[in-house]
């Protein structure tokens, strides 16, 4: 069992595909690490502090709905067919997704008693390519935050590396459960960095592919213009493998696009010699809005050396770094993101008004003003409140010029700066950039959380890339004196994807940071 | 002191595609059960997305043609916010400040005689909301309607009647079945209208409060609503009252307004882009394509007819109603290849009757142009009398079969023989002496009678002129 779960996903499906390994065999191993290591899903009304030293990934487990695709694979074997590039893979589906006859929560009390009616687009991808979806994982409600910790199914998803911290998020249970062994996949969406940040903290690789490149269709919008669902792998190759099988136009989603998708393993084994890698000096501060001043401060040194330390890495193979690359906007992406992504928030949310689905007021009620009310005001949590207030104030008639208009131009010139740096023709010319992930590792459950704007902060690395629509992955490289893992991000050309994880492959392969399944601790 | 009406006018137009405009549900319901034609899209399910069909656009830009409006090359769909039990994402997609046409107008001949020229401030696409129900104190919720694609139309103030409100709609309800884009079914609400009423002094150049009507959805209806308001408003104000901006509803089995509840606030959509639809790029060979086919339009082709055939206004006005029944028209006439006003007489009395009395379109006759043409030319030869040839529009109608081949087989052709017509008027004289003898003594009128005596004895295929020539000689 220890054997098959050190295995990485792309190894499974070929011994799946080679008929050397049983899609159930890999399934069973799966199941029996999960019931070691999780522990109890996360419920409405459940205890936050039970089992402190389990991981508490899922919301919803699917073991006989797994068991039956894991056969299914088996039968299409003896019968000679090829069960698809993800034969027997078992994997997890951030619960954000709709899934055809499965709670659909968002993590949300409005929609813990919402079963999904179709498949979202990329469930239904992995699924047809013959991966095995082991159920639904936590989330923040909504994807509302950067820790897990306002999911409304409790208790929220732990950090494997030390089970006192958070996973990050929001797809804080994605990053756990992949980290902990509990599948070798996870689809996670990344509207801000919740896909990078807790592949970050967790040790894992995350790619936010570009906007566009994957079909959004199944999941529950949040910032319909940044969300990007992708990846959440332990190693490169992995993270490839499956957005192999997810990216690529869908009839269902008008925003994705038709852009021809490459072989992403194939493009894993040319050498990135001669590669640009630019690094900026923008992204080796923080800047926060304290008072109406913005407060500028270095990074810990930490974070920067192993980002520094990459580059060294990348250099020796042949990578050329390019210093001092200006991105001079990115310390308006949080401000930007704070008021575009609460606009769009606040009117995704709108259809959660207890009339046709989800949760409705059980009391009694006067009209339907009052029931809207009594429906919203129970069914949403603490973020979502305050993000559709903050969403309705911004995009009012008399405000929406002065906030929402001017975030919008903000975003454009953020996009500028992108643009200029991977122009061909331009000064830097760049085929990546070299960032750190975040700016911590991760923090102690309950540290941040209470504080959204705080909380927010923890995005300021990674929003950039959801501004400008373009890829972004994190590859854990070293741990700190805590031994927590820290994750490096590579930032490359809109639907470039394949040059990133050509990249952070060869990342992976420079940094003493191996492929892994956490020890699980608590430090 | 005189006073003239402002009227402006916001028209929903229900587009005739087969799909929603986001979904591949069915888009007409009409007559089908609650929520049978839903899906996870039109219902407004958590992670669904829109899709354009592509549809609506292209009969959007062929309505703004129409109206001369200028078809924008890049317009955008936006988010209008609201909440309703029916409107299930909790915001319309619509579009907002970048529609797919600004500007035109629509020439509407008065009856009078005179023309008004209404203008369009903008034209452009949304999705229809469901419809709700009261019912045992509850509210009852149908998403059937959610979706159905919809185009929006605000004219100018330019409307200075309750008639030329009501011609305005009558026009445009002409227009969109024309082009094929709405089956302009007022009673289905195809076309429903929003009216916004004002007067002030005749001449002024200012402009008073308006009032506005919602959702009349009749051409009568319009007509009447607005004439009420008008005169109430003129009441109101000879009386030292002020017109408040109300919302009002029309009562059509009453025949009065009323308000509707007033917002205490106007409400704020919070408009925004709509993020999960591209930008609408309308380039130089999709709109090509789209009016590749662009039709001649109801009121040129009547200007034509008028010109080119001579055809009295009263005539041509009716032949372009619709525009298979003008097609129609001239594909008879160039068939029969004669007297433009003899086929319209045919057309307006015969073909007009026998559409309206099966509920059909004249695309659909069996009665083709050609054969209308050759009952005709039939009636011209003297083959058929005129009554036959009426006759005959109905049998080629009721088997199909060519005119002639129906003559032949029922022996239709007319007796001009006048030899065998002065045996059979004779006849007809020797059995009737008392009515001889009436009409001798000066009761002449008596003539109408006879020859019915003979039409009938010669089953309706004597030549009345020349019966009525022998009969008068045999009178005497």
């Amino acid at each position: 069992m220890e054997e098959i779960l050190r295995m990485e996903a792309h190894e499974i499906a070929a011994a799946v595909r080679a008929g050397k390994l049983s899609a159930r065999t890999v399934l069973e191993a799966t199941l029996e690490r999960i019931a070691a290591v999780d522990g109890i899903p996360g419920r409405i009304g459940g205890d936050p502090e039970a089992e402190p030293d389990k991981i508490h990934a899922f919301i919803t487990r699917t073991a006989e709905r797994a068991r039956a695709q894991a056969d299914a694979v088996d039968a299409k074997i003896a019968a000679g067919e090829d069960p698809g590039p993800l034969a027997g893979v078992p994997f997890t589906v951030k619960d954000i997704f709709v899934v055809e006859g499965t709670p659909s929560t968002a993590a949300s009390r409005i929609l813990a008693n919402y079963i999904g009616p179709y498949t979202a687009t990329p469930v239904e991808r992995m699924e047809a390519a013959g991966g095995v979806m082991l159920g639904k994982v936590n989330l923040d409600e909504f994807t509302f935050g950067s820790s897990s910790e306002s999911s409304a199914f409790k208790p929220t998803p732990r950090n494997p590396w030390d089970t006192s911290r958070v996973p990050g998020g929001s797809s804080g249970g994605s990053a756990a459960a992949v980290a902990a062994g509990e599948g070798w996949l996870s689809l996670g969406t990344d509207t801000a960095g919740s896909i990078r940040q807790p592949a970050a903290f967790c040790g894992v690789v995350g790619l936010k592919p570009t906007y566009g490149r994957v079909s959004r269709y199944g999941l529950i919008a949040f910032g319909s213009s940044l969300d990007t669902p992708g990846p959440i792998a332990r190693s490169v190759r992995d993270a490839a493998l499956m957005l192999q099988v997810i990216a690529g136009r869908d009839p269902h989603d008008a925003t994705s696009a038709a852009v021809p998708v490459p072989d992403y393993l194939a493009a894993l084994e040319k050498d990135v010699r001669g590669l640009r890698v630019g690094l900026s000096p923008d992204y080796f501060r923080i800047v926060r809005a304290e008072g109406g001043e913005l407060v500028e401060e270095p990074l810990p040194a930490e974070i920067k050396q192993a980002v520094l330390d990459t580059a060294e890495r990348l250099a020796n193979m042949g990578v050329e770094i390019v210093e001092d690359v200006p991105m001079p906007h990115n310390r308006y992406g949080i401000p930007a993101y704070f008021v575009i992504a609460r606009v769009e928030a606040a009117s995704n949310l709108h259809r959660y008004d207890g009339v046709k689905y989800g949760y409705r007021t059980p009391d009694r009620v006067a009209d339907m003003r009052e029931m809207y009310r009594k429906s919203r005001g129970q069914g949403f949590g603490l973020q979502p409140k305050l993000r559709i207030l903050m969403g309705m104030y911004v995009s009012a008639a008399q405000y929406s010029e002065r906030y929402y208009q001017r975030a919008l131009q903000v975003r454009t010139l953020i996009r500028r700066d992108f643009e200029a740096i991977f122009d061909p023709e331009g000064k830097y010319r760049l085929d990546a950039l070299l960032t750190p992930t975040t700016p911590t590792a991760a923090f102690p459950m309950g540290a941040v959380y209470g504080d959204s704007v705080l909380m927010q902060y923890a995005d300021q690395l990674t929003v950039a890339a959801n501004h400008a629509g373009v890829p972004g992955i994190s590859v854990p490289v070293t741990t700190d004196a805590d031994g927590l893992p820290l994750g490096v991000q590579l930032l490359g050309r809109d639907f470039d994807e394949a040059t990133i994880l050509r990249l952070a492959r060869a990342v992976e392969d420079a940094v003493d940071f191996k492929p892994q399944i956490t020890q699980i601790a608590q430090k | 002191m005189e006073y003239e009406a402002i009227i402006g006018l916001e028209t929903h137009i229900q587009l005739n595609t087969e799909t929603k405009i986001f979904c591949n549900c069915k888009a007409d319901s009409w007559g089908e059960p609650p929520n049978t034609n839903i899906c996870p899209v039109c219902t407004g399910q958590p992670g669904v997305l829109p899709v354009l069909n592509k549809a609506v656009a292209e009969k959007a830009v062929l309505l703004a043609t129409a109206m001369h409006a200028e078809v924008q090359r890049v317009s955008y769909f936006d988010r209008k916010n609201y909440f309703y039990p029916d409107l299930p994402k909790g915001y319309q997609i619509t579009q907002f400040d970048r529609p797919i046409a600004i500007g035109g107008y629509l020439d509407l001949p008065m009856p009078e005689g005179y023309t008004r020229r209404v203008h369009i401030i903008k034209l452009h696409i949304e999705e229809d909301a469901g419809k709700t129900k009261h019912a045992n104190g509850y509210r009852l919720i149908d998403f059937n309607r959610c979706g159905v694609p919809l185009i929006e139309m605000v004219t100018g103030p330019d409307l200075r009647s309750a008639d030329e409100a009501a011609q305005y709609l009558i026009r445009l309800r002409q227009l969109v079945r024309w082009l094929g884009i709405s089956e302009g079914n007022m009673e289905k609400a195809h076309i429903r209208c929003d009216a916004n009423v004002s007067i002030r002094p005749k001449g002024a150049d200012y402009l008073n409060p308006k009032t506005e009507i919602k959702n009349v959805n009749s051409i009568e209806a319009v007509r009447e609503a607005i004439a009420t308001e008008i005169q109430r408003q003129i009441r109101e104000v000879e009386a030292g009252g002020k017109i408040e901006p109300w919302t009002l509803e029309w009562d059509e089995d009453a025949g009065v307004l009323r308000k509707m509840r007033s917002k205490e606030t106007e409400a704020d959509y919070r408009y925004f882009r709509e993020p999960d639809l591209l930008p609408l790029v309308m380039d130089d060979e999709w709109k090509a394509r789209i009016l590749a086919d662009f039709p001649e339009l109801p009121l040129e082709r009547r200007a034509r007819f008028m010109a080119q055939y001579g055809l009295p206004e009263y005539d041509a006005d009716i032949l372009t109603t619709e525009r298979a029944l003008s097609d129609y028209y001239e594909a008879a006439l160039q068939a029969y290849n004669g007297d433009p006003k003899r086929v319209s007489n045919w057309v307006i009395n015969e073909v007009l009757r026998l559409l309206n009395e099966r509920g059909l379109s004249a695309d659909q006759l069996k009665v083709t142009p050609q054969y209308l043409a050759m009952i005709i030319r039939l009636v011209d030869k003297g083959t058929v009398n005129t009554s036959t040839g009426k006759a005959l529009v109905v049998k080629v109608e009721d088997s199909g079969k060519p005119p002639k081949q129906i003559v032949e087989e029922e022996g239709l052709a007319q007796v001009s023989d006048a030899g065998a017509l002065r045996a059979i008027c004779e006849k007809i004289v020797a059995a009737n002496p008392k009515e001889v003898e009436k009409y001798r003594s000066g009761k002449t009128s008596l003539i109408g009678w006879f020859v019915g005596q003979v039409m009938r004895e010669t089953r309706g295929k004597a030549n009345p002129k020349e019966v009525q020539k022998i009969l008068r000689e045999l009178l005497g």
